[in-house]
């Protein structure tokens, strides 16, 4: 079966962190920020009582299918539509995943890039 | 039959009652779309993009669309504000030039210099007009 799902979160302008740290509590690593503008019913916004803010960013997430519900169920509950972001989660499955750095990979490479970055700090000093 | 005026007319026999069911075609339907297309989303830094946007058209991508954005990655993969801008590129294939795109593309991920990414595909599940198929999957 498919391993990994992209996950799409679309919220209202300023809630991308928010996104991607609800993401990150569940197991996602990285995503990708689009800015968008929203439109909706007037008449079903009126009926429901709620504004839709027109800008919109959209956070698309490749997270493995394993964790796929973890993130979701995250989403809805941090940036979900009761909250201020007022956010629309779902997921699509993907078929040919090519350039995500295996976990055990980019967990090995952290440190030694972290480590890479802090030396020409400490040589600048 | 009837007698109208000593002459004999043949009464209009009852019109069939319509039946509800629409005809079915007696030949089944031509597959017209004999190649599944799908969505190749890349995302790769942006003064690579269109390195990339060159590289997918020599798969027979007739249309690709292209979006700024920025990623989220923390600050252990990138130390500037620039290594966070990235381009999407959005770009409808056939499904078999995938597997020979998304090679190359791993390759490039690998090999290119700055230009590391993530591409992956998102299949179609049906599409109107035959025009517009035949203009984005490249067959006539």
């Amino acid at each position: 079966m498919d391993q990994y799902e992209v996950v799409f979160c679309i919220v209202n302008n300023g809630y991308s962190e928010a996104v991607m740290d609800s993401a990150r509590a569940a197991g996602a690593r990285g995503g990708t920020v689009l800015t968008a503008t929203g439109t909706a019913n007037p008449q079903a916004e009126k009926f429901f009582g709620i504004t839709v803010v027109p800008n919109k960013e959209i956070v698309m997430i490749l997270v493995d299918a394993t964790i796929k519900e973890d993130v979701l169920h995250n989403l809805y509950r941090d940036v979900g539509l009761q909250t201020a972001g007022q956010g629309i989660a779902f997921t699509l499955p993907v078929n040919d995943v090519v350039g995500l750095t295996p976990v055990e990979q980019s967990e090995q490479n952290a440190p030694e890039q972290a480590s890479a970055e802090a030396k020409p700090q400490s040589s600048d000093k | 039959m009837a007698t109208v005026n000593n002459k004999t007319v043949k009464r209009a026999s009852k019109p069939a009652p319509k039946s509800k069911k629409r005809a079915q075609p007696k030949t089944p339907v031509k597959n017209i779309a004999p190649y599944k297309l799908l969505l190749l989303i890349t995302v790769v830094p942006r003064n690579k993009a269109d390195f990339f946007l060159d590289l997918l058209q020599g798969f027979e991508v007739n249309m690709q669309l292209q979006l700024s954005a920025f990623g989220t990655a923390t600050k252990i993969f990138g130390f500037f504000d620039s290594d966070r801008e990235k381009q999407v590129l959005f770009s409808v294939i056939r499904e078999d030039n995938v597997p020979a795109a998304t090679a190359l593309l791993e390759e490039k991920f690998n090999s290119l210099r700055g230009g590391k990414g993530i591409a992956f595909t998102v299949p179609f599940s049906s599409m109107s007009g035959v025009a517009a198929y035949q203009f984005l999957s490249n067959k006539r």
